[in-house]
């Protein structure tokens, strides 16, 4: 038994879903709106893992899941608990569902896409680069400061830069440009990261274990995943073929980082050089395969099902 | 020279920092997260070459990575008292900006960090209980049983334990560099202790026991950040050895 977990019409779980389909392999849905449906428990005693899952009224021992697929968004945005009071029964048995539930799939010896341990890397972008370069990928030139002066001469070495969140939140790309230089002493206030901006071919690469399904992107955005808003045309998706080096490369980061499944952002310089920006544990790669039709959701789905090539 | 990172309102950082002073450690600091938060000259670099990190304490010195030859880092979070007055949502998110720009420098240091960054805790990885009790069992020490469901409705954030019933009698274990100090261990749980911390992989671990259904020694719990008064004048001495060892890298 596979278990899905997030809300059901999101478009990845939707794919997911519709691939076990397809390779007749058996799944339940739990659905992250609906947990008021739904209780959870698992106890370990004599270095055994044993636990039991309730959805609709129908149980499942966890014993029985093989695997794992988490979509999971943060409870606290479900429309379910707008305006719900923390202290509230509903609120209280949805934060103890989710906690149950993490904790049960970080120990259990069940295939998890992705374990959230092994999410962690992405948290901190700088972080993250030090361990990219372990694998041979290059990185830009990254400066994080809360020093005005270091950023201007930052900007007169490098000519074209950007900048961008160091953690996971409000991840947006912006180049920085003379306007910004105004608002630049506010930097003192948390030190921010910029970076030297990079020319080249944008590719995204979807890794699911040893599978590796590359695409190219055509955009002139600086991030091109707001391309529609920012330079008014939305980005072309091509799938793309890498070296054998590069895609070994991905293929081991990914398993470095303890991932079943990444999607990694690279750019290919026309000089042959290959840089990696990012590595997102958690890649909503429908929009890459809606736009290709490269099949990621079926090799997820057969890696969840034990079945890989 | 040498840091010792902590809260604060951390004894066993200050403790450890006098211990370490006493012992003759020179040039020795004790930075705590408030300092951090109004240093200025950050200047945090990671590229072709490497990655780097300089800041200027609120005295006038200034540190860069380069100078330093081991840290003591028991930093769990990132105070940010100048945002005191900002929306809520900014200070969330200035404060996972903090975490992740101290998680990546602090990983950058190529000295001695006991204990070094992860993503699940600044200070070592952070663990649920129920992952603590997995890994013991599978380090051979006497666990309880442990149960959790949706039914629960135990608040750990506000110091609430499933392990511990309140008023226990708790004994503590701390284990650096491989050895077990503190009260007296016996010999077979001392074994499993030191085997809970190389699964666990942080440099200091403390390890609760209390009595319980499997005898007077029963987990009860583990951190990364113990309290190492608990360990003592060998706790010290071990911690000096570490820091002093040559050409060492944790």
């Amino acid at each position: 038994m596979i278990l899905l977990c997030g809300i059901p019409s999101e478009p990845p779980l939707v794919l997911v879903a519709g691939a076990l389909e397809q390779l007749g392999a058996p799944y339940v849905l739990l659905n992250q709106r609906r947990f008021a449906d739904t209780a959870m428990a698992f106890e370990i005693a004599d270095a055994t893992l044993t636990g039991w899952m309730e959805i609709d009224g129908e149980g499942y021992p966890l014993q029985a899941i093989e695997a794992v697929y988490t979509r999971l968004m943060d409870f606290r945005m479900l429309p379910e608990l707008r305006d719900v009071p923390e202290t509230s029964e509903p609120w209280q048995h949805c934060s103890a569902l989710h906690d149950v539930l993490t904790r049960w799939s970080e120990i259990c010896p069940a295939r998890v896409v992705n374990r959230v341990a092994s999410m962690g890397s992405n948290s901190s972008k700088p972080y993250q680069a030090q361990l990219i370069r372990r694998h041979g990928f290059e990185v830009p030139d990254t400066l994080v400061t809360g020093d005005p002066d270091r950023v201007l001469d930052f900007r007169a070495r490098h000519g074209r830069i950007i900048y961008k969140s160091s953690s996971g939140i409000r991840s947006i790309v912006r180049p920085f440009e003379d306007e910004d230089v105004e608002r630049l002493p506010a930097v003192r206030w948390c030190p921010t990261q910029f970076q030297e901006y990079i020319e080249g071919t944008d590719v995204r690469v979807h890794v699911v274990g040893k599978e590796v399904f590359p695409t190219r992107i055509e955009s002139s955005a600086t991030d091109y995943r707001y391309a529609q808003s920012e330079v008014g045309e939305a980005a072309r998706l091509v799938p793309t073929e890498l070296p054998d080096l590069v895609a070994e490369s991905c293929v081991r980061m990914t398993e470095a980082l303890g991932l079943a499944f990444a999607g990694i952002d690279l750019k290919l310089r026309p000089d042959g050089r290959v840089y990696c920006f990012e590595v997102n544990p958690c890649p909503g790669f429908s929009y890459y395969e809606a736009n290709t039709g490269q099949p990621i959701a079926m090799a997820v789905a057969r890696h969840l099902a034990g079945r890989t090539q | 020279m040498w840091l010792v990172l902590c809260d604060r309102n951390d004894a066993a950082g200050v403790w450890i920092h006098s211990a370490l002073r006493s012992r003759g450690l020179a040039p020795l600091g004790l930075v705590t997260g408030e300092d951090l938060a109004f240093c200025d000259g950050w200047e945090h670099r990671v590229g072709r070459s490497g990655a780097t990190i300089r800041f200027r304490l609120e005295s006038g010195l200034t540190i860069r990575g380069e100078d330093l030859r081991g840290v003591v880092n028991r930093l769990y979070t990132a105070p940010i008292p100048q945002w005191r007055s900002a929306r809520k949502v900014d200070r969330e998110y200035v404060q996972q900006e903090l975490l992740a720009f101290h998680m990546s420098w602090l990983h950058a240091l190529r000295c001695p960090v006991l204990n070094r960054p992860t993503p699940q805790g600044l200070c070592g990885q952070w663990r649920p209980e129920s992952e603590w009790v997995w890994l013991a069992q599978k380090a051979g020490l006497q666990t309880p049983r442990y149960r959790q469901s949706t039914r629960d409705r135990i608040d750990e954030a506000s110091g609430q334990r499933r392990l511990l019933p309140p008023g226990a009698l708790v004994r503590t274990a701390i284990v650096v560099e491989g050895i077990a100090t503190g009260e007296r261990i016996p010999p077979a749980v001392a074994e499993g202790c030191r085997r809970l911390w190389r699964l666990a992989g942080s440099a200091f671990l403390g390890i609760d026991f209390a009595e319980g259904a499997a005898g007077p020694w029963t987990f009860a719990g583990a951190t990364p950040v113990p309290d190492l008064r608990l360990g003592g004048e060998l706790l010290a001495a071990t911690v000096l050895a570490r820091l002093t060892a040559p050409a060492a890298s944790t």
